[in-house]
Formats: C-alpha cells, sequence, structure tokens
C-alpha cells in the first residue's frame, strides 16, 4: 500500500523526520480491499521493527509511550479505539515495561455508515511512535490506504490473512475466569502486595498480570507465582500507589502460557480486604504434627540437633583440631583451656544470633547463604587458606604471638582464634541439616522472634555444648597419646578434608558463574602462591619482611583485579538454565517439580515423590544417593507407577521456598509422598533417610490410594 | 538478591546500601562531582529549594524540553530565585549516550543550561536513591530537605510537544514553595525514555 503520488510529495515534506526513526518501518492496512456501505472494515497498523527495537503497547510500563494513532475520514467512516495484541514485558523488573519485539498489528475498526456512495475512499492514519533499543527514538509517518465501496460482496485484500492472524493475538475476555483478588499488609506506606487467582483448567508454565495505565498507581512488574488448588493459578503482585486511598480494583490482563500458547485475558479484579472464605480456592494446608510438639520438645531437638552437626562432615575437621589443640594445653594450662572453650562457645553463639536475626528478619532459610555467590567465593578462599595454614605454608594467627618456625596448634589458640573457630564451625555447618534440626528450625520458622532466636541459640549451645564440657574435663581425652610428632602429622593430615571441603564449596560456585567459574580456580592457585610467600618470606624469613609483603600483597591485588574482577565478573553472577539431572541410565526418571505437575499426577491416580535439594546441601546428597536411588526404591517406584519430581532449591528460588514453609521447612531437604488420589495430602520424609523409610512411605501412599 | 545482600552486611562484610527516598520525608544525603569536578553535597544545600533534573539528551522526551528552550527557562526561574538544580545524568559509561567530562561541559555550553551543576551519576547511586525510573524525571526537594514531589516534568506524555503549553508540575511546586506556601507531598507517574542504568 504506497502512498499515492502526490501525497507522497507533501509526506515527504511533512515528515521529514520519518527518516530518523529508521528502526520502524509502519505501513496501514485493511481486511478489505472491497467494502459494502454498512459494514466494518479492520484496519491494521503493521508496525516492523529491526532486531531488538521494540514499540510501545497501551501501557508502557515504567519508561516509554503508547503508539498513537490520528485518523483522517472521509464523511461516513468511524474509527474505533485500538485493538492491542498481547504484549511482551520487557525487564529489568524494577524498570518493567510492556513492549511489541519484531513486528505487531494494531488493529482498529472503521465503521461504514450505510449511505455511503460507492467510488474509492482515501483512509489516512497518522502514527506516531516511540522505538527504543538501548536509545530511544520518536517515529511518526502519515500512511494512506484506498477503499472501494460497491454494491457487490466485500472482496478480502492480500492483507486480510495478516490482520486475521492478528486478531488471534488479541486479549480474550476473562469473564469466565472467576477472578479474585484480595489485599495483604501494605510492605511501607505506598507498596502494598495484592494476590491474585482465578481459575484455569490446564496446567499454565507462566503467569503475570500486565495492568492497563493509571494515574493513581502502578501495579510493578515483578510476579511471584503462588502453589494454588487444584485447576487455579495464584499470583503476587506489587502495586504503589501515587496518590488517595489503595485502589478498589484494578484492570489489565491475565497471562498465561500453556503448552500450546500464550494468551492474555482482559479483566477487570475487585480487591477484597482478605481473602475470601468461600473455600473453594484455598488451600488446605497438610496437617502439621510437628507444630503441635510442645517447645520444651522442639527445644530437645534442637538440642540434639545441634550436638549431631558436630559429626557432620562438613564441621569435623574444624572440631578435631580444636579437640587436638586442649592434648598440648590441657595438661600445662587447664585455666586457658577452659576460657578458650568458653570463647569458642561464644563464637558459636554469635554465629547462631546473626542466623536467627537473618531468620527472623528477611526469612532467609537455613543455609540459604550457600545460594549466593559472592558469599561462596570468599568462603572458598577461606577454606583454601585455612588448609594451607594446615599443611604449613603459613600460619594464621589471630591474636596469637607468631612461631618462628614449622606451625604448631598453639598458634591457632588465641582468643580471636578460638571465637573465629566458633564462627567457622557454624558457617560450614549450616550445608547440613542434621536429624532433628529440621523439626526444630521448621517450627522457628512459624513463631515469634523470640522463640526464633531460643531455638537458634539452643542449636547453638547443642553445637558448642561438647566441645565446651571437654575443655571443662580435658581428663575424658585420656584415650588420646601424649602430644609429640604424630600432632604436627594429624594437622597436616587434617589439611586434607578442609582442602576437599575447599573443591566442593568450589564446585558450587559453578551454578552462579558458568564456564567462567574455572578462574575462581586460578586465582585459588594466586592465593596460595601469595601464602606461601607470606609464611617463608615474611613469618620465616630472618630479614627483609618488607620486601616479602609487598610482593605478596601486589601480586594478590593483580590477582584479584585481573581474575576476580576483570574475568570471573565475581560480583555480577549470571545463573546458569539448570537442567535436571539423571543420577544414570537406569536411574530413577526425575522430572522438574511444579506445583501443577503435582495436581496432573494426582488426577491421573499417580503417586508422586518429590524431592527438594540442592547442590550445596550435603544431607540431600546423601538422601539420594543412599535412600531414593537404590535398587529396592527404583523398582518400587516403577513398580507404583510413581512420578518422581526434584526441585532444585540451589538458586533459592522463591515459589518454592513458599512450598517448604507449607510443609513447616525452613530448608531443604524435604521429601514428599503423594498417594495418587486428587489433592490428597503428602507424607512428609524425615529429614535423613534411609531406603526403608522411603519404601515405607511409599507402601502408605499405595494403601491411601485405593 | 537483596535478602542476600543483606545478609552478607549483617555477616560483617560491606555492602554499599542505599535509602530510597519517599514522598514527605527527609530526602537521603548524597555526595557526587560534577563536570568541573565541583563537589556537591545535598545536606550543603539545606535551607534551599532543591530541584534534581534526571537527564539523558538522547532521549526525545530530554530533547523536547531542552529544544524548545522550555527547560533552560524553568532552570533559569529556580536558580535566580536563590533555588538548586542539579542535573543528574546516570547513564552508565557503557552506554552510547554516556558523556564524557569534555563531552559534558561542552553539552552544557550548546544547551545554554541555567542549572546549578551538572552531576556525573554514572554510577547509578543517586538515580536509584531516587527511585528514577525515565529521563526526565523530576524531584523538588524543600527548604527543610524533605521530598516535596516525585515524577513527570509535566502532564503531556509526548516527544514533541510545546512543553510551555503544559501544566509543569516542577513549575507548580517550586512557585508555591518559594512564595512560603505549603505544599501537600505528592507524586506523579514519570514518563520518558527508560533511565540508562
Amino acid at each position: 500500500m504506497r502512498p499515492i503520488l502526490n501525497i507522497l510529495a507533501i509526506a515527504a515534506v511533512w515528515f521529514a523526520v520519518t527518516a530518523e526513526a529508521a528502526h520502524t518501518h509502519a505501513r496501514l492496512i485493511l481486511s478489505a480491499s472491497t467494502a459494502r456501505a454498512g459494514e466494518t472494515v479492520v484496519a491494521g497498523i503493521h508496525l516492523r521493527m529491526d532486531p531488538e527495537w521494540h514499540t510501545y503497547w497501551k501501557n508502557s510500563g515504567a519508561s516509554g509511550i503508547p503508539t498513537t494513532i490520528e485518523w483522517e475520514l472521509p464523511e461516513g467512516v468511524t474509527a474505533g479505539d485500538i485493538q492491542w495484541p498481547v504484549p511482551e514485558k520487557l525487564p529489568p523488573n524494577d524498570l518493567v515495561t510492556y513492549i511489541y519485539e519484531n513486528e505487531v498489528v494494531l488493529l482498529v475498526p472503521l465503521q461504514l455508515a450505510s449511505n455511503l456512495p460507492a467510488g474509492t475512499i482515501p483512509i489516512t492514519a497518522n502514527v506516531a511512535w516511540l522505538e527504543c533499543k538501548e536509545q530511544c527514538l520518536p517515529g511518526d509517518a502519515q500512511l494512506q490506504a484506498n477503499l472501494t465501496l460497491s454494491e457487490s460482496a466485500a472482496t478480502p485484500s492480500a492483507d486480510a490473512a495478516l490482520i486475521s492472524q492478528w486478531k488471534d493475538r488479541l486479549p480474550l475476555a476473562g469473564t469466565n475466569l472467576n477472578v479474585q483478588a484480595h489485599w495483604e499488609k501494605p510492605v511501607s506506606e505506598k507498596l502494598r502486595p495484592v494476590v491474585i487467582e482465578w481459575s484455569f483448567a490446564e496446567s499454565v508454565s507462566e503467569a503475570d498480570f500486565y495492568p492497563y495505565a493509571s494515574d493513581s498507581m502502578e501495579v510493578q512488574g515483578s510476579v511471584e507465582r503462588i502453589p494454588a488448588a487444584n485447576g487455579k493459578v495464584k499470583i503476587r503482585k506489587l502495586i504503589r500507589k501515587l496518590e488517595g486511598d489503595w485502589p478498589a480494583s484494578v484492570s489489565g490482563l491475565l497471562i498465561h502460557k500453556t503448552d500450546e500458547k500464550r494468551a492474555g485475558y482482559d479483566v477487570t479484579i475487585p480487591i477484597t480486604a482478605t481473602e475470601s472464605t468461600s473455600g473453594s480456592g484455598a488451600v488446605s494446608s497438610p496437617s502439621n504434627s510437628e507444630a503441635s510438639k510442645p517447645l520444651w520438645q522442639i527445644l530437645l531437638f534442637a538440642f540434639l540437633g545441634g550436638m549431631l552437626l558436630n559429626i557432620m562432615p562438613c564441621v569435623l575437621p574444624v572440631i578435631a583440631l580444636k579437640i587436638l589443640g586442649f592434648v598440648s594445653e590441657a595438661r600445662s594450662e587447664p585455666a586457658r583451656v577452659k576460657k578458650l572453650g568458653l570463647i569458642y562457645g561464644a563464637g558459636v553463639l554469635v554465629s547462631f544470633i546473626a542466623l536467627a536475626a537473618l531468620a527472623i528478619g528477611l526469612k532467609a532459610g537455613w543455609g540459604a547463604q550457600f545460594g549466593n555467590p559472592i558469599f561462596l567465593v570468599v568462603l572458598t578462599v577461606l577454606v583454601t587458606l585455612l588448609a594451607l595454614s594446615l599443611f604449613g605454608v603459613f600460619e594464621i594467627n589471630l591474636g596469637a604471638k607468631v612461631m618462628g618456625s614449622a606451625g604448631t596448634l598453639a598458634s591457632m589458640q588465641g582468643s580471636s582464634g578460638a571465637f573465629f573457630n566458633g564462627v567457622l564451625a557454624t558457617v560450614l555447618a549450616t550445608p547440613c541439616t542434621a536429624p532433628f534440626l529440621g523439626t526444630a528450625l521448621g517450627f522457628a520458622l512459624t513463631q515469634p522472634a523470640p522463640v526464633v532466636l531460643l531455638i537458634f541459640l539452643t542449636v547453638g549451645v547443642g553445637l558448642a555444648f561438647p566441645y565446651v564440657v571437654l575443655s571443662f574435663q580435658p581428663a575424658w581425652l585420656r584415650f588420646i597419646p601424649k602430644p609429640g610428632k604424630w600432632m604436627e602429622r594429624f594437622k597436616v593430615a587434617m589439611g586434607f578434608p578442609m582442602l576437599a571441603t575447599a573443591v566442593w564449596l568450589f564446585s558450587l560456585t559453578q551454578s552462579h558463574y558458568g564456564k567462567r567459574f574455572w578462574w575462581l580456580a586460578l586465582f585459588l592457585v594466586v592465593v596460595s602462591l601469595c601464602a606461601w610467600i607470606y609464611g617463608e618470606f615474611v613469618q620465616r624469613a630472618a630479614n627483609r619482611h618488607a620486601v616479602g609483603r609487598a610482593a605478596a600483597i601486589i601480586i594478590l591485588l593483580a590477582g584479584y583485579g585481573y581474575i576476580l574482577e576483570r574475568e570471573l565478573d565475581w560480583r555480577h553472577s549470571t545463573p546458569e538454565q539448570r537442567a535436571i539431572e539423571q543420577s544414570s541410565a537406569d536411574g530413577i526418571a526425575w522430572e522438574a517439580w511444579s506445583p501443577e505437575a503435582v495436581t496432573k499426577a494426582q488426577e491421573a491416580g499417580r503417586p508422586v515423590l518429590v524431592d527438594f535439594t540442592a547442590d550445596w546441601c550435603l544431607t540431600c546428597q546423601a538422601n539420594k544417593k543412599f535412600a531414593l536411588e537404590v535398587d529396592s526404591v527404583r523398582a518400587k517406584l516403577q513398580e507404583m507407577n510413581v512420578l518422581s519430581l526434584l526441585g532444585d532449591y540451589t538458586l533459592l528460588p522463591k515459589a518454592m521456598r513458599t512450598e517448604l514453609n507449607r510443609y513447616g521447612r525452613d530448608g531443604v531437604p524435604l521429601v514428599l509422598i503423594f498417594p495418587g488420589k486428587p489433592g490428597a495430602p503428602p507424607e512428609v520424609l524425615p529429614e535423613t533417610l534411609t531406603p526403608g523409610i522411603v519404601l515405607g512411605a511409599l507402601e502408605r501412599a499405595r494403601q491411601k490410594n485405593s | 538478591m537483596k535478602r542476600a545482600i543483606a545478609l552478607f552486611a549483617l555477616l560483617g562484610m560491606t555492602t554499599a546500601a542505599f535509602a530510597a527516598a519517599e514522598i514527605g520525608k527527609p530526602a537521603p544525603d548524597f555526595e557526587a562531582t560534577d563536570i568541573n569536578g565541583k563537589t556537591h553535597k545535598l545536606s550543603d544545600y539545606k535551607g534551599k529549594i532543591v530541584v534534581l533534573e534526571s537527564y539523558n539528551l538522547d532521549c526525545p522526551f530530554c530533547a523536547n524540553h531542552f529544544k524548545t528552550g522550555a527547560m533552560q527557562e524553568l532552570q533559569k526561574e529556580v536558580t535566580s530565585k536563590g533555588g538548586i538544580w542539579l542535573v543528574v545524568n546516570s547513564v552508565n559509561p557503557r552506554n552510547s549516550s554516556y558523556r564524557s567530562t569534555e563531552k559534558a561541559r561542552a553539552e552544557w555550553e550548546t544547551q545554554k543550561m541555567n542549572a546549578t551543576a551538572w552531576l556525573d551519576d554514572s554510577s547509578g547511586k543517586i538515580g536509584k536513591q531516587f527511585n528514577f525510573k525515565t529521563t526526565p524525571q523530576m524531584v523538588v526537594i524543600d527548604a527543610e530537605g524533605t521530598v516535596i514531589y516525585n515524577g513527570a516534568i509535566d502532564d503531556k506524555k509526548t516527544p514533541n510537544h510545546d512543553p510551555r503549553t503544559a501544566k509543569n508540575y516542577v513549575k507548580e511546586v517550586f512557585g508555591k514553595l518559594s512564595a512560603g506556601e505549603k505544599v501537600e507531598p505528592f507524586e506523579t507517574k514519570p514518563y520518558g525514555c527508560g533511565v540508562k542504568y
């Protein structure tokens, strides 16, 4: 549809600016080339954008501007409102915009009056838009098309197919979705979460709400999916009000993505003050036997769990070394040993207070710090240094006097050394959930702050207890041989589990940095070199300490700048798309967890096993290897046609955390077994599993099934 | 990620945490260098009305206000009446709209700006402190340091209107404040291009 020549000449003068908007090509298309008076013809503004350039929806979002159309129409032709196809959402989350990429056809119905005479009429649209990629450019164009009015039947135009294709991408009516929304407590004076719930039979892989523009409020771009009952979809959005009261309703599009397609539903949703009690959509929380236990019992579990943390693989090397510390000093300086024991205990307790503060203030779950790449990098470096110091490459002397020759344990025994050991024991303990601990910590998260603190402190007391008791009763360590050369060897030997811990921590960074994570390994080599220079030419050298110190610092800084900052870019992680890995060809056929997958399988009569796990959770790995991926369990799963779902908590997805909390857990592991009956609640398995426990639970699920 | 960042603050590692500006509350303080190397601290301007302008001339919405001369007039109005006008450029250095100090000085001249200063905010710190989402976006802070206005520059959301015919919120708020009138703090939805953080 090229503009006719004389119009072209005028357009060239008028719209010289269109040349500037070089990244969008606009044209006017009509559904019919010939039409009869009294009919409606659909006009389309076809915008084609260069790759990565986009134009905006009717609510452009945080920035941008909607495309506008001004019509110049002969008498007897009236244009309706623009019908906008469902747009895309463009991150980042705090600056979300709603856009069209590649191409879009904005549809406008043109109503032809019944008394229009036959003949050809010009249709003119003045279109203005904003196109953006890194920069934004305004664009406009005067577009022309001709429509012939005749008595004979209407003939579709060459573009009719394109128009009907874009009609299919218009929002649908949302009247049958039974949408409800209710407020949650305001986060601040201006910011308040709203929960939107609607019915939808199919499983939905992506759900969102795109608001229409409003001057009095902004529905924020971020969205959180909440587990919902059968046939329901539930999301949480944040509303920021600009003026007046909290809005009584919101209008916009509910967005769905199913296997087949992505669709938008036009809705206006009244927001009620609280959740409606109709009950149809309410998710009944499974009866939580743990929550009903008395507090003293929970505290006992917390204490026992804390004590058991001492023998978890991640903590054992630290504790073993500490205990050796007694052997060398207990006989000569019992008072000092007692004092250091108490300081170690204080280090543990202070760390637990910090963890409790996190749990209370930030709702950060147990072990969640292992999902943070910066924490992982720092800890990997720290543990590597500890291993090197055990090997005697250099001394870590925290408040202790520097020893002249190869390290002795005494150098680790200063007050701040003892405190640091307490902190380290706690930090290394968090990836393990010992038996009993899950119950206690899960209970904690439903409780008021003082109780949470009490429970965490009790776990800390449990962790510190064996060590502190031994520091007061070193006589109990009589079975350990007299101090001697063997202690030096033992210390070096303990460097190896420490090194293994460093390797393990290092491996966790891969999920945050992808292939880049090898740079961290190189940095560890640089750190080791610096540690050696420091030990050999500063700590153990007779003179010229300054040169050694300077060399170590320069190499370290250069390594940091080049490797960590430049190559690894360690403060900016790029989480990889995590695929579900099968343990082996004949292993359990894991599929990715989603609330819908569970519902769907239950409806089909299939029992479901869900394993919530994380790379950094050692207890989870142990469960998987020794209680799930074993022949007896595999056979049973196959025989009962169980669907096995894996919930990967490594990168701490929010939806999963909500699910963990529903079952009274604050972190992984969590293993659930659902009977194959629609809506039936699952059996929650203990934290540490044996094949027997799993088989028993599967059998019970089978009985509930029938 | 916010949760994790807070976690580190607690674990004793230093992270820069910004308090975001809220309407009707004291503005968070900041310190920034202008294109002539001079340091400006918001708290030094207590006792004066301060206008912050989120700026990027490559954005057609900003360009419209400058090429019509309307922004310069408004800047003059504010600064000549004892107000402070800080142009805040939060474009990151990798973006093609980034301005080096030399280019910024040249742009200041060619645009005949009448602002107090052009602050280099290429780190985006000030922009994020004041929830700048678009260019232009305007903040007015009263003499006591309270954020009175945050939002659009005017009520015509196009890149090609004559700004003098629109209702300019900054003009309105500054006019009332400088006349000693009380203004109920308010905000509007800003419009324009996204800030290139």
